[in-house]
């Protein structure tokens, strides 16, 4: 009996704090279906009474939202397949080689996660403007190539692996390039699909760099272009809606899918760490 | 640690092959002169911005010593933004640590059903991008029509109250930031030795006891990983000041990395920014030790 109300109390309790949790993002996708009147209208209710598509749309034709969308997805898919590729081989060579200055070098790599954003970006806007890289995308990507993050979660899963495996390979007399392509890299899919995840997410929501070095409005991305759209609309709240809409529920439905292995690849790396 | 090392020792032997010292040579030459270029050089130049005047825009670059320094510790907003920031992580840290525990207990226990879709639930505002978020807060925050506002039948404008705004931020922040603790939690507890609990259970500890004299001297590795990463990242918080509040009203709720921004590329005072970025800095290392000897006495 006893276990019964506690079994209860538990679900409810979970339940409410779920509801807090999702709430937020319910009332958002909401909105975005009301007309601005309705939004901002006294008498509030959950559920728009006059669903519209208007915002979406409007959107669109005010403010190439699609644009940054997509400029965001291509840099994103590109610094996230960069990303992956370099953490797995530096965590490679740094978890299963041993030599002299491994601990050094990973240590830099270390410190690199401690380093505030604050600290380097500074120097690094001057860099780039003395480079003449403002305004290309190389300088949205060049700056985020390799990751501390990355390469110490990979070492971690790499560490995992068995020597016995990759000795068996190298026996077969497959080199290490063929051996760290065809057998490792396939072996890390929840270390990947972790630092996929959070990298794709720090690119599409990154704002400051962004900001600073792209000039033409038609190249920026989605977190700046949401700044944009509320600079130059700021009390079309029913834009905003749709806008912040397009903009968080594609890493959602990512996210969903891919949950069960990103979590395990979170809790994997912190654990050990 | 050491242990693990020198039993890989023996087992592989130091590189032979021709293709282990080329891939070594090829990645680690890369990474290396990446690193080089992306964080030494700018610590390096930063450290020596900072005792100069400069402003990219005039193009000025003048030594001026430590004048930088002698500002910012007599610039009441600096102050003010460190004290800002203090709140801020006091209270975020606590309750994003709170009820991240009591949540991962809950999602623990035997008796909770739809365990995975609860996590991804909770998880959920974590991996969303924040500037968005951010937005959403703002008209959530909204006095007329805000969702926060018509559920608990309220009339505070939270963003425009010098007293409420920050608190608004943290709202924010710990709803956002707690289910990361949750998941790191929850993989704690599942790491815990299950013959403790056998033995705690044989000698009559009720669930309080357990909790409190088993699981929690336990978790206390798992605890300090989250408060230190969470008050590295909240040194670092500049997207909620700059989308919600702008730092106002007045200076109540500059954080000391939005002071970092403003300063260097509203009014381009670069040098008196990195001064401010390198005070940052050294916070940051400094917690970064303290949670390395904390946790490494705890091994011994």
């Amino acid at each position: 009996m006893k276990q019964k109300v506690l079994k209860t109390t538990l679900f409810i309790v979970l339940c409410l704090a779920g509801v807090v949790t999702v709430l937020p993002f319910v009332w958002m996708v909401l909105s975005s279906f009301k007309t601005n009147g309705e939004i901002e209208s006294l008498e509030q209710s959950l559920i728009p009474l006059a669903p519209t598509l208007d915002n979406y749309l409007n959107l669109q034709s005010n403010f190439d939202f699609l644009r940054y969308f997509a400029n965001s997805i291509l840099i994103a898919v590109l610094v996230t397949v960069i990303v992956v590729y370099t953490s797995c081989i530096c965590g490679y060579v740094l978890g299963k080689y041993q030599f002299k200055g491994k601990n050094l070098i990973f240590g830099i790599v270390m410190m690199t996660m401690m380093v505030p954003w604050s600290v380097t970006i500074i120097p690094r806007y001057t860099m780039f403007v003395k480079a003449g890289l403002l305004d290309s995308y190389l300088s949205l990507i060049l700056p985020v190539m390799f990751s501390g993050f990355g390469i110490f979660m990979m070492k971690q899963n790499m560490e995992g692996i068995p020597d016995e495996l990759i000795e068996a390979a190298r026996l077969d007399g497959a080199n290490e390039f063929q051996i760290f392509h065809q057998l490792v890299f396939p072996l890390c899919k929840n270390g990947i699909s972790a630092i996929a995840i959070f990298q794709f997410l720090w690119v599409w929501e990154d704002y400051l760099w962004p900001y600073l070095m792209m000039d033409s409005e038609n190249k920026q991305l989605l977190a700046v272009g949401l700044t944009l759209f509320n600079g130059r609309y700021s009390t079309d709240y029913g834009g905003l809606f749709a806008a912040t809409a397009i903009s968080i529920l594609p890493v959602i439905i990512v996210y969903v899918i891919f949950q069960k292995r990103f979590i395990a690849g979170v809790a994997a790396g912190a654990v050990k760490g | 640690m050491r242990n693990r090392e020198e039993k890989g020792m023996f087992k592989r032997r130091p590189l032979q092959s021709k293709s282990e010292v080329w891939m070594r040579n090829i990645v680690m030459g890369i990474l290396v002169v990446y690193m080089a270029v992306f964080l030494i050089i700018p610590v390096i130049m930063v450290i020596a911005g900072s005792f100069h005047q400069w402003n990219p825009l005039n193009e000025t670059y003048n030594w001026i010593g430590i004048e930088n320094y002698v500002r910012m510790f007599s610039y009441p907003t600096f102050w003010q933004s460190m004290l800002n920031t203090v709140i801020f992580c006091v209270f975020v840290v606590f309750f994003r640590v709170t009820i991240g525990l009591a949540v991962a207990y809950a999602l623990n226990s035997k008796m909770t059903r739809f365990k995975t879709f609860f996590r991804t639930v909770f998880y959920m505002p974590t991996v969303t991008p924040l500037v968005a978020v951010a937005y959403v807060w703002k008209i959530m925050y909204n006095p007329q029509f805000g969702l926060i506002d018509k559920i608990f039948g309220l009339d505070i404008n939270w963003l425009f109250d010098s007293k409420f705004a920050l608190p608004a931020l943290m709202l924010m922040t710990v709803w956002k930031d707690f289910g990361y603790a949750v998941i790191l939690f929850l993989s704690g507890l599942l790491s815990l030795p299950a013959d403790c609990y056998e033995s705690a259970s044989l000698d009559g500890a009720d669930a309080w006891q357990t909790f409190r004299y088993i699981t929690l001297p336990l978790l206390k590795p798992t605890m300090l990983f989250v408060v230190v990463t969470s008050i590295i990242s909240y040194l670092q918080a500049y997207v909620p000041v700059l989308v919600m509040t702008k730092g106002g009203p007045g200076t109540s709720t500059y954080l000391s990395s939005y002071l970092v921004y403003d300063q260097a590329f509203k009014q381009y005072n670069f040098g008196y920014a990195s001064a401010i970025s390198l005070f940052i800095l050294v916070l940051t290392a400094a917690f970064t030790v303290i949670s390395f000897k904390v946790t490494g006495n705890k091994d011994e």
